[in-house]
């Protein structure tokens, strides 16, 4: 690289790293102040619950709250409400009884310390010409898209919880926004299942299936994390979910099983986070080194054991047609091996190793079988490893100490079967003694 | 012996429970029309439908090693159908009791039909060559239960094909599961059933444990033993619910799968384990900020724990979250399998991750693990040293996400080495809708370069790829999907692969 490509290149790492030092103090900006929908910023309730409402106003909660008046006085019909698509806004004949709205008179003009009664003193840039109230252009709309809850303030209401409860903090501010909404968290702080319910249904909107409904136009619902933590739903969330999926009926509160099944049951289509284009190529690096990651999708002696003598990777050493060839690229006893090094098996003059090199094979079996396992089936274990000296040479494949370990006792009074593909009945090693 | 080697392969080659004769299609047929009755409208009552269909088209192809030590191409074609169905609303609506949370049946199946098909390397193995591991032009049941959810407000119980998982297990079964709840944090569980396998009619190897295979031709194997019937039992008992009061859940679990000894010959055992564990697993929050995880699972069948899990999330603040992890992971197979002799090695992971919300549209997130190898027992310490990559792997990677109402964009990076080899890549993607409900693209830029140690030699590789797709909704619940990719590095200078997906959900 050129020394101007690589200043270059500097600049542009330089410009992205204070691109994103910069970032966490952004927020969302409008296209236009008075059209388009209030802010979000990162602590806010979540916009899908509450999606961003557009508030073309002027208004002074806090104001209004020191000179006495009540929530009920504007939002009466909260109290009555029985859904979250009800609209609580006041109307203009609301404000009247304060306001001395003419609407004949836009630019009205009230004495000292009585309450404003010009269009622009609510709707903020609205000064209709006078004229007949009917003629009038409408002031820019008010739009609170509906909540995506299932909510019943009058339920809430007989039981004494006061409007501040929910709306902590909406007496301080101008303009009330999506961020005087209540929380997930201080809900539940009385549904936990004593004192009100727990389920999510009751809240949340739900499909026909009673699952909860994660999809609205304004982007999908997921859990942040306020609830068990690992459940945050991150960009990594589809790759490392292990410890968030150990509770299957909390996962069903959303997801059917058949998406688990889209991959842990070796999906066929493979998510595009999950692995890159070409994985096949590369994937040998990870059956080396992750495979148990690789088995909680993939069935080692069936889905990679069945593509591997597919492709020929894998011979089938016991007969077959792959295995028969006598140039097969992999093939297990034939002259031409690219697969495993030299010295994986045999010396160079041809002797089976007997004492482990770094190169050769038991090492690598010991600690990482699964890798062996996606090419190979017992017998090809069975040729060298039996205790049946007219089928093997009886390398011992048991480590130091396992005729008298419990390891031994255990499988050997749990499944004797196993013990003996290799050994004869009543052989004394069956004993573990 | 000698002859049940050589036939058996083929003959679970062509799948249709040849091995698993009358008994089993009596059980099938016995199932689905358990399923039919459940799901039939038997009585003048609306029952809620939903069928999900997903058609999926694959055209690719995969590299083989040629006999010179070139690389050829060996196409594919592969034709996928999912097909759901769930059925609710079965039970009369006063069963529901006030809270309308009672008394709820439903019916849930998924279907998948899988056809591999295309080239082989020399020509389509047939019996006695088939690869019996090589599943081609099958018919899954993945799963289908009835299941009753809170039946008097203290039991569900579940009926059917069913797969359940916790923090370190994970299984599927054709019975019954029952779970009672006893008080407000008390749960009891229990279930009995018979492990679905793949040489199972209709039924797929997904969940079935390694370590045996049906496709083996060698009499000492005993291929024969894949053909038994393995009833399944197990028990847990919960407490606690971090849903609700109880700032914590403690969870013991036992299972055991054992399977009568086929054709036994002289000095055989009557039965045997397949698998039988102990698991436990917790869970703890502190102020909605720490939450805690631990899961051990003691596998009974080799006396050792094969699996151990903690976790810690720390949430600070409403933007930012660190995670530690640790795991401990000792490979372990069915109990038929000698590999649980040869499996003597295990693997200790440490994972960190921190995760930012940047603003209410971006987040991003950098995670690093280190993986050490524990060696068998006995095995030199200087031997050990001199593997290619050593005792240890550890790798990272970081990404942002910006996400908005109408669409969605990344970009990750990634780094690994030691055992196995050395990887660095990073991807570009994104999806956005062009027109709502109408039309979506979507696009991704990959790139890896890579070492693979020890194949004899270490091989050292890039691949760089693209990719560009479209979903066309073609009405309210209906959408097809077009990805085309194209991949070029060492290996190729073109890989192209081609898919398309008929998406259809119908609610009724």
């Amino acid at each position: 690289m050129t020394d101007r490509g690589a200043r270059s290149l500097a600049f542009a790492g330089a410009a992205a790293l204070l691109a994103l030092a910069v970032a966490p103090g952004l927020r969302v900006q409008a296209a236009s102040p008075s059209q388009a929908p209030t802010p979000v910023a990162v602590g806010d309730p979540s916009p899908v619950v509450y999606p961003p409402p557009t508030l073309p106003l002027a208004f002074d909660h806090a104001r209004h709250a020191q000179r006495g008046v009540t929530c009920q006085r504007c939002h009466a019909a909260a109290v009555k409400s029985l859904s979250a698509k009800d609209s609580l806004l006041p109307t203009e004949d609301t404000c009247r009884p304060c306001h001395d709205i003419d609407r004949a008179q836009p630019a009205k003009v009230v004495a000292p310390g009585k309450p404003a009664a010009r269009c622009d003193s609510c709707h903020p840039g609205f000064m209709p010409p006078p004229g007949d109230a009917g003629r009038f252009a409408a002031p820019p709309g008010v739009v609170i898209p509906t909540a995506a809850l299932k909510f019943n303030h009058k339920l809430h209401a007989e039981r004494g919880m006061a409007c501040a409860l929910c709306h902590a903090g909406v007496e301080n501010v101008g303009l009330a926004t999506t961020a005087e909404m209540p929380k997930m968290a201080l809900c539940l702080g009385c549904h936990d299942g004593k004192q009100a319910t727990a389920r999510c249904a009751a809240c949340h909107v739900t499909l026909p299936d009673g699952r909860l409904r994660t999809a609205f136009p304004t982007g999908a619902l997921a859990p942040s994390g306020s609830l068990r933590g690992n459940d945050a739903h991150t960009a990594a969330f589809r790759t490392e979910h292990k410890v968030a999926g150990r509770d299957e009926r909390y996962c069903a509160t959303c997801h059917k099983q058949s998406e688990c099944m889209d991959c842990h049951g070796a999906g066929v289509v493979k998510p595009a986070d999950f692995h890159p284009g070409d994985y096949a190529t590369l994937h040998a690096v990870d059956a080396k080194r992750n495979n148990p990651n690789c088995a909680s999708c993939h069935r080692n002696q069936t889905f990679c054991l069945g593509c591997h003598q597919r492709l020929g990777v894998a011979a089938d050493p016991e007969g077959g047609q792959l295995g028969r060839q006598p140039n097969n690229p992999f093939g297990t006893g034939t002259a031409v091996k690219r697969f495993h090094p030299p010295g994986w098996v045999r010396d160079e003059t041809g002797m089976v190793l007997q004492t482990p090199t770094p190169a050769s094979h038991s090492f690598q079996a010991r600690r990482n079988i699964r890798a062996c396992v996606s090419c190979h089936r017992e017998e090809s274990c069975l040729n060298c490893h039996s205790a049946d000296p007219a089928r093997s040479m009886g390398a011992n494949p048991h480590w130091p100490g396992f005729g008298s370990s419990a390891a031994c006792r255990a499988m050997a009074s749990r499944n004797a079967r196993a013990c003996l593909k290799c050994h004869a009945p009543g052989a004394p090693e069956l004993s573990c003694n | 012996m000698g002859s049940a080697g050589a036939g058996t392969s083929g003959q679970r080659s062509s799948r249709a429970g040849a091995g698993l004769p009358a008994r089993a299609r009596r059980w099938t047929c016995a199932l689905l029309l358990g399923a039919a009755l459940a799901a039939g409208p038997g009585a003048a009552r609306a029952y809620d439908f939903v069928l999900t269909s997903r058609t999926i088209g694959q055209g690719y192809a995969e590299r083989r090693y040629g006999a010179g030590g070139g690389s050829e191409l060996l196409t594919r074609r592969r034709l996928t159908q999912y097909l759901n169905l769930s059925v609710f609303g079965i039970e009369p609506d006063h069963w529901h009791g006030p809270d309308a949370d009672r008394n709820l049946i439903s019916f849930e199946v998924a279907m998948r039909f899988d056809g591999d098909f295309g080239t082989y390397l020399t020509r389509r193995p047939s019996s006695p060559d088939a690869i019996g591991e090589l599943q081609q032009s099958q018919v899954d049941i993945l799963y289908a239960y009835l299941l009753a959810r809170d039946v008097g407000g203290h039991l569900d119980v579940q009926l059917g094909r069913q797969l359940h998982y916790d923090l370190v297990d994970f299984y599927s079964f054709d019975g019954v599961d029952a779970q009672a709840h006893i008080g407000r944090f008390v749960t009891a569980q229990a279930f009995a059933g018979t492990e679905v396998r793949g040489d199972m009619p209709l039924s797929a190897p997904i969940y079935e444990l390694d370590g045996t295979s049906s496709g083996s031709r060698d009499p000492a194997t005993r291929p024969e033993q894949s053909s038994a019937w393995r009833p399944m039992v197990g028990a847990a008992l919960a407490l606690g619910d971090t849903l609700r009061s109880w700032p914590a859940e403690l969870r013991v679990a036992y299972r055991k799968a054992f399977s009568d000894t086929v054709d036994p010959r002289p000095g055989d055992p009557g039965s045997g384990v397949n698998h039988e564990s102990v698991s436990m697993t917790a869970d703890a929050r502190f102020r909605d900020r720490l939450f805690l995880s631990a899961g051990a699972r003691y596998n009974l069948l080799v006396a050792a724990w094969d699996d151990q899990q903690a976790s810690l999330r720390w949430r600070i603040g409403a933007r930012h979250a660190l995670s530690a992890e640790y795991s401990y992971l000792a490979p372990t197979f069915d109990g038929d399998s000698i590999w649980n002799i040869f499996a003597a090695g295990a693997y200790r992971d440490l994972r960190a991750s921190y995760d930012v919300e940047l603003t209410a549209r971006w987040r991003a997130h950098v995670r690093g693990f280190y993986r050490l190898f524990v060696d068998p027992p006995g095995t030199p310490a200087a031997l050990a040293d001199a593997m290619p990559g050593g005792h240890d792997a550890y790798g990272g990677n970081a990404g942002v996400e910006l996400r908005t109402v109408r669409g969605r964009a990344r970009a990750d990076g990634y780094a690994e080495g030691g055992a196995g080899g050395w990887k660095v890549g990073g991807d570009l993607s994104a999806y956005w809708n062009i027109r709502p409900n109408l039309f979506d693209v979507e696009g991704r830029l990959t790139a890896t370069a890579w070492r693979s140690d020890d194949v004899p030699q270490p091989q050292d590789a890039f691949m760089v790829g693209g990719g560009l797709g479209c979903v066309y909704h073609l009405g309210r619940k209906m959408r097809v999907h077009f990805l085309g990719e194209d991949n070029s590095g060492t290996y190729y200078r073109a890989q192209v692969r081609g898919l398309a997906i008929l998406e259809m959900d119908v609610t009724l």
